[in-house]
Formats: C-alpha cells, sequence, structure tokens
C-alpha cells in the first residue's frame, strides 16, 4: 500500500513537471535569493534587497510571513534565507536535523520593543512590572498609572509572533496573556491600532513609533542608543537563518554579511534598527 | 385576501425592492467613490521638483538640463531656510561644534579610504599603515569625544535644532549641511507630491511632543519655540514661499503600471504586481478551463446519471464554498510540499491553486450551459448523422460557449482578486517583476496580496498611500474589465448564434 502511495505520488510529481516543461521551453537561470520569514525584519530584508539588486543585479524576493514560516520555509527548503525575530526552537531544529538542513543564524540587527500608547495618553512613563500586570490583566484601568479613568485596550500579537516570543519572554515571564486582549498580526496593525484607539497599549519594534508614544521603559526611553548600551530592557536580536554557512562569495554570503558593512550598518539605522557594528 | 390587503402588499413589496436597490447603489458608490477619487492621486498630482529630480535620477526621465535649472531654482528659494538655521547656530555658539563636526567627516573619510589601502597591502607596509590607521583613528576617537562634550554642554538648543532639522529633512530631502547621502533611496529626496508636502510643511511648523508637560503629545508651535531667535521668520517665510520651494506642477504618471517599484513602494510603480496578477490569473484559467469543461461534458453527456454522480455534483458545490485560505494551505501542503511543482514559492504553484479554487465555478457553469442547449439541436446533429463526439463539439459546445465563457470570465475575476490561495504559494511582498519564463521558479508580488501586504505590514504606509489606493483602483479596474469584457462576450456571441 505504501509503495502504491509513493508510486503514485511519484507519478504526479513527474507528470506535474513533464507539464512544467512542456509549458516552458526557454526556462532561464536567473539567480533568485528568496527570503521569508518575520514581518519585523522585512524592512531590513526589504532595504538589503533593493540595495542587492541594484550592485549585484541579483533578484531578491521578500515574503513576510512571520517568524515560524521562516523557519518552515528553511526547513522545507523553499527559501535560501529565513528572517527571524526570534531564536530557532528545539523542536524546529529538530524538525531541520530530520531533513538534512543545519540551520546557522546570522544577528542582523537588534531590535528594541517599544511600549507604545495612543498621543493622546497622558501617562508619562511605565515600568516592566506594569506592563506585565497590565498584559496580564491585573491592571484593567489607566488611572492606576495615574492617566484618565479609562479602561486599556490591551493590543498584542499573535503567538506565532518573534515579537510576542521575546515580549513573553522578557516582559510576562512567560506567564498567560489575558484572554480579552486583541490579537493583530504585524507591527504596523499594532501601530495602526493603537494609532486610533486614544486608551490602547501595544508593543512594537523601534522602527515603527512614528506617529505613537513610546513609554519610557523603568524609565529608560527605547532608543537606538538605550538598545546599544543594554539599557534599555526589552530588546532582542534579529536573525536571518541559512542552511550551513554559505560559501564565501555566493550570493547568499553576501547577502547574509551585508550587515557586516558599512553600507549595510547605514541601511540598518535609516529603517529604524539598532545596527550589531560601530563604524 | 381582500383586493386591499394585496394592494397593500404589493406596493410594499416594490418599495423594499426599491429601498434595496438603492442601499445597493449608494453601496456601490460609498466604495467606489474614495476607490476611484484617491487611487487617481497615483496617476495623477501635484508633483514637486523633488519628483522631477528623482524620477531623473532613478529612472532616467525628464530633461537634465530644464531639472538642473530649476532644481538651482528651488535650491535658492530655500537658502533663506538654512541661512536662519546658520544664523541661529552663531547666535547659540554652535558654530563651533560644526566646524568640528565637519572636521569629523573628512577624518572618518580618510579614514575609510586608509582602511581599504590597509586591506589591500602586505608586508612591511601594512605595518606602516596600521600604525597610521590607528593614529587615525586616535584622533578621530578625540574629536569625536570633544563633539560630544560640545553636543551635551549645548543639549537644549540641539535639541530643539535638531528636532526641526529632521522635519526639514523629510520635506526638502538631505540638507546642504548633511554630509553623507543616505542609502535608503526614499531619504535621498524631499517630498515628491505637493500633498505630501504640505502635510511635511505642517510638521516643520508645528512639532510633534509634549509641550505643556501634561503627558499628551501635541502639536507645538515651533513659531513659539524659536521666538526671538534667528530662527522665528523662517516658519512664516515657509509657509509663503513653500511652492517656489518645491515646485509644483500638474503631474501623470501612468508608468505607475509598468515601472517597477523603488524602496518598498516609496517610489516608482506597480509592474510586479500587475504582472504577477494577471499571469496567476491566466495561469489558473488555463489550467482549469480544459479540466472544468471536459468534467462538465463528462457529467452531463457521458456519465450515467446516478446516485455516483449526484454525489460528485454535491461534492463540487460543496467545494465551490469551501473558503479560499483551505485552498490556500491546500496548495502549499500539495503542490509545493508533496509534489514540489517548483522550490519554492512560484506562479505555477499559485496558479495550480487558483485553478482548483475556481474548478467547482468553471464546472457548474459548464454543465448548466450545456444543459441549457436545447435537446433538438443534439437531435437534428444525430439525425443527420452526427456521431456523439462530433455532435458535442459542433453543436452543444458552441451553442453552450456564451455560458461557459461566463462561467470564465466570473472566474478569472475571482483568480484576480483572490489573496488567501497566494499568500503560501505565489505571493512575495518584494520582488522583481517576474520574466514569462521564471514563472515555474519565482513567487511575485500581485494586487490582492501586496494591498494587504502595503496596510498591514508597511512602515512607511502613512507616506504612500496614494499607491496603495492606485493598487486598489487598478485591480477594481480590472475585475471590473473582465466583467464587463464577459457580458459583451456574451450579448455577442448569442446575438450570433441566434442570427
Amino acid at each position: 500500500m505504501k509503495n502504491l502511495v509513493q508510486f503514485t505520488r511519484s507519478l504526479l510529481g513527474k507528470a506535474a513537471l513533464l507539464a512544467t516543461v512542456a509549458a516552458i521551453p526557454a526556462m532561464a537561470d536567473g539567480k533568485t535569493l528568496v527570503l521569508d520569514g518575520s514581518t519585523t525584519v522585512g524592512p531590513i530584508a526589504k532595504a538589503f534587497a533593493q540595495y542587492f539588486m541594484k550592485k549585484y543585479q541579483c533578484d531578491v524576493s521578500v515574503s513576510e510571513s512571520g517568524s515560524g514560516n521562516g523557519a518552515k520555509g528553511l526547513i522545507n527548503g523553499t527559501c535560501d534565507i529565513g528572517d527571524m525575530s526570534r531564536p530557532m526552537k528545539d523542536n524546529e531544529f529538530a524538525a531541520a536535523a530530520a531533513k538534512g538542513v543545519q540551520p546557522v543564524a546570522h544577528v542582523v540587527a537588534y531590535d528594541g520593543i517599544a511600549v507604545v500608547v495612543n498621543e493622546a495618553n497622558p501617562v508619562k512613563a511605565i515600568t516592566m512590572e506594569q506592563t506585565q500586570k497590565i498584559y496580564t490583566g491585573e491592571i484593567t484601568n489607566w488611572k492606576q498609572l495615574g492617566g484618565n479613568d479609562a479602561e486599556i485596550v490591551v493590543v498584542g500579537r499573535d503567538t506565532s509572533s518573534g515579537t510576542f516570543e521575546t515580549f513573553e519572554g522578557l516582559v510576562l515571564n512567560k506567564k498567560p496573556v489575558k484572554a480579552t486582549a486583541e490579537v493583530v498580526g504585524s507591527n504596523q496593525a499594532v501601530a495602526n491600532r493603537v494609532k486610533a484607539t486614544p486608551n490602547a497599549i501595544g508593543y512594537v519594534g523601534i522602527g515603527y513609533i512614528t506617529g505613537l508614544k513610546a513609554l519610557p521603559v523603568n524609565g529608560i526611553m527605547p532608543t537606538v542608543k538605550t538598545v546599544q548600551s543594554g539599557e534599555y530592557p526589552i530588546a532582542r536580536p534579529l536573525f536571518m537563518y541559512t542552511n550551513g554557512f554559505p560559501k564565501m562569495g555566493s550570493e547568499v554570503f553576501r547577502f547574509v554579511t551585508l550587515h557586516l558593512t558599512e553600507d549595510g550598518q547605514r541601511m540598518v539605522e535609516e529603517v529604524g534598527f539598532v545596527p550589531v557594528t560601530n563604524y | 385576501m381582500r383586493l386591499q390587503t394585496r394592494h397593500v402588499l404589493d406596493r410594499a413589496f416594490t418599495g423594499v425592492g426599491i429601498v434595496a436597490i438603492a442601499v445597493m447603489a449608494a453601496a456601490l458608490v460609498v466604495v467606489l467613490a474614495p476607490v476611484v477619487s484617491k487611487g487617481v492621486g497615483a496617476f495623477l498630482f501635484r508633483g514637486t521638483v523633488e519628483y522631477r529630480r528623482m524620477n531623473l535620477e532613478l529612472f532616467k526621465r525628464g530633461d537634465s538640463a530644464a531639472i538642473k535649472d530649476e532644481l538651482a531654482l528651488a535650491r535658492a528659494a530655500r537658502q533663506p531656510v538654512f541661512d536662519a538655521v546658520a544664523a541661529y547656530e552663531a547666535e547659540c555658539g554652535l558654530s563651533e561644534l560644526h566646524g568640528l563636526e565637519a572636521k569629523l567627516f573628512q577624518l572618518e573619510q580618510k579614514y575609510r579610504a586608509l582602511s581599504d589601502r590597509y586591506n589591500d597591502s602586505v608586508g612591511d607596509d601594512r605595518k606602516a599603515l596600521r600604525r597610521e590607521r590607528r593614529a587615525l583613528k586616535d584622533e578621530r576617537d578625540g574629536v569625536e569625544d570633544q563633539v560630544s562634550t560640545l553636543r551635551q554642554a549645548h543639549t537644549a538648543d540641539l535639541k530643539r535644532l535638531d528636532s526641526f532639522l529632521d522635519d526639514l529633512r523629510a520635506l526638502f530631502g538631505p540638507l546642504p549641511s548633511d554630509g553623507e547621502l543616505p542609502i535608503t533611496e526614499h531619504l535621498r529626496y524631499g517630498q515628491v507630491r505637493w500633498d505630501r508636502a504640505k502635510v511635511k510643511l505642517h510638521r516643520v511648523q508645528f512639532a510633534r511632543y509634549d509641550g505643556n508637560g501634561d503627558g499628551i503629545i501635541d502639536d507645538v508651535d515651533r513659531r513659539e519655540v524659536f521666538r526671538g531667535t534667528a530662527m522665528e521668520p523662517v516658519f512664516d517665510l515657509m509657509e509663503r514661499d513653500l511652492s517656489a520651494m518645491m515646485r509644483p506642477r500638474l503631474t501623470t504618471y501612468f508608468r505607475f503600471l509598468s515601472d517597477n517599484n523603488y524602496d518598498s513602494h516609496y517610489f516608482g510603480g506597480i509592474k510586479g504586481e500587475v504582472l504577477g496578477t494577471i499571469y496567476l490569473t491566466i495561469g489558473a484559467i488555463l489550467f482549469a478551463v480544459p479540466m472544468g469543461v471536459i468534467a462538465a461534458i463528462y457529467l452531463c453527456e457521458y456519465a450515467r446519471q446516478g446516485r455516483f454522480i449526484s454525489i460528485i455534483r454535491t461534492c463540487i458545490s460543496t467545494l465551490a464554498g469551501v473558503p479560499s485560505i483551505v485552498f490556500g494551505l491546500f496548495g502549499l501542503a500539495f503542490f509545493l510540499n508533496t509534489l514540489h511543482v517548483s522550490e519554492n514559492k512560484s506562479v505555477l504553484a499559485g496558479s495550480m491553486t487558483l485553478a482548483l479554487m475556481v474548478l467547482p465555478t468553471i464546472i457548474r457553469a459548464s454543465e448548466e450551459a450545456i444543459l441549457a442547449v436545447p435537446r433538438s439541436y443534439k437531435e437534428a446533429a444525430m439525425g443527420l448523422g452526427a456521431g456523439k463526439w462530433r455532435t458535442i463539439i459542433t453543436v452543444v459546445l458552441p451553442a453552450a460557449l456564451p455560458g461557459i465563457l461566463t462561467g470564465i470570465v466570473i472566474s478569472m475575476g475571482r483568480a484576480a482578486g483572490e489573496t488567501a490561495p497566494i499568500i503560501f504559494t505565489a505571493a512575495v511582498s518584494q520582488g522583481a517583476a517576474v520574466a514569462i519564463w521564471e514563472i515555474a521558479s519565482k513567487g511575485t508580488p500581485a494586487l490582492p496580496w501586496n494591498i494587504y501586504n502595503l496596510c498591514s505590514e508597511n512602515q512607511y504606509v502613512d507616506e504612500i498611500r496614494h499607491v496603495q489606493f492606485g493598487m486598489v483602483l487598478t485591480l477594481v479596474a480590472v475585475v471590473l474589465l473582465l466583467n464587463v469584457t464577459a457580458i459583451v462576450l456574451r450579448a455577442r456571441i448569442s446575438k450570433k448564434l441566434k442570427g
């Protein structure tokens, strides 16, 4: 039975392949770098892609479908580079090992996660503990933080998001988020929601705080400087994963080492992240 | 029922009908009016001199000499602003800082050149260069320290000035005093659109921060912030002369449809998205139509009508109601992860997934059309000695063609506008336009996905709403065009068949 299934599967595969080949007589070998994964790493990946296409005439396609999908893509071989805003997990490593894929992490930048509120919110500062309590449901009214007498609208990210996992690890200490928290799918979506909602609180990468009020956490403002110095408490590295360390001189190698060049550093700064180099 | 009641009911029904139609028309206007009015902004707008400079430099379009002249005029108009900044710096004792910063910049350039030489050198040369470089680094670090000490001493003045200069950069692009140009392309240009320029002018005049210490961030009038300094007159001047500084002119940009995007859609057009949508739609139809029509012929003409066939029919109807995201996930699991039709996301995998999604619609439409062919046609063909196959090909199908075509075009509209099936199988958020021979190996941007992506994930979305609406307008126009084509085709063919 298993043989039959396998046979059918290979037959189907071949049929599809044949159809493809027949349909497209002239297949060019135009090399494309394929990136998939984190929406947080997206702006860096897109800026690098633009630079790369211009400098090396190499097509780069970038998809932003979340860190988890970046890992999956790398493991299934559907992308060359998996963007992730969290490290790979044990089960992902196991899945990779089972498929003969060896994930290698490249830290392209650091990112601070800013706790943001609407610009019309009078609250001036927040602590880690207060943030945790807001997200776990212990604090429900801005009055408790010295703000207006209004219920806090808690906006968070879905559990597959790397930003969520960092936030969960650093701020929530793995305590569950309260059930009534709103869950949205991307940094920009959190930003949009908080911009439109006077009593909302959310968390986004520091590249997304335009038009929002970022609160100092434990007295430290989230800026490139405070993240770089390690003072700002909610920060995490951003990764690009490759299968094995790329061959030197290959396109993948150039791409994942671009952040180490001076131009790369400046691009990372220009899109609002914290570079790992200091030229 | 009494006649009276019947009349009343009749009228009520008419009334409800009219109201329903009115609501539909209003909804259409409410939805379409902003789409059209804002979408047109992508094609027709008042472009500033920065737009023409960008067009010249990035796309090699426009009259280089004329743009240079115009740019000179604009720069001359902007000069008083920069002069005021310089005067303000002198007032606050920041000129020294400026000199030091210029020196620092030079040292950095030198250091970089030396580093390059060092990297290429060998042997003793290398040692000497290393020493030289270290010395230079020390000197640079010294100046850097001086700069930061000075900056510390003037924190308040600098804070005012720097935030003003940042807002000014958003309007004018890099300032003459800025050393190096940014690498990110959109930071190299000022506002390219007049409507955005006016928004940015407002931001220059009114800073966004907590001015009175109540924690609320709101507009703070910079005239007050800089009251009594050399900067004070700048704000009225800018308001008065903004059009001389930006030189807006009515601009058409029809190449929006055929230009590649630049810098996460900040500049350029939507060629990749348009082409991707066309490929995906046509691909889906190429896969779905032969399968769908053949299946419909089989179901109507050959299959023995019984329980089995009615079960199949039910299955097809059910398939038509399956949410599109399910097809998307199925496409990922089946075409990409099981069959490996391509190594990664590709137009091919996306087309196949879309084809599966529209297949039920095409089968049902074709079936209905075939069943609607009068029995007498078939009987006449048979009577003239044609076989079953010949009858189907020469008599039934042509007669059913209008119905089949309608089904196809409606499916095309759906395939063009569907997002979920292509998320995992074909759509990428940034990538070059795909060439026809690459459809089996490359993913593509596509209109529906990128509209969503732009508003949910693009960090510049507030700056480039016009691109988003331009995409929406294009997509609506494509779908509308397909539907109109369907209606026209259908009308023509049925007329031909009757005549």
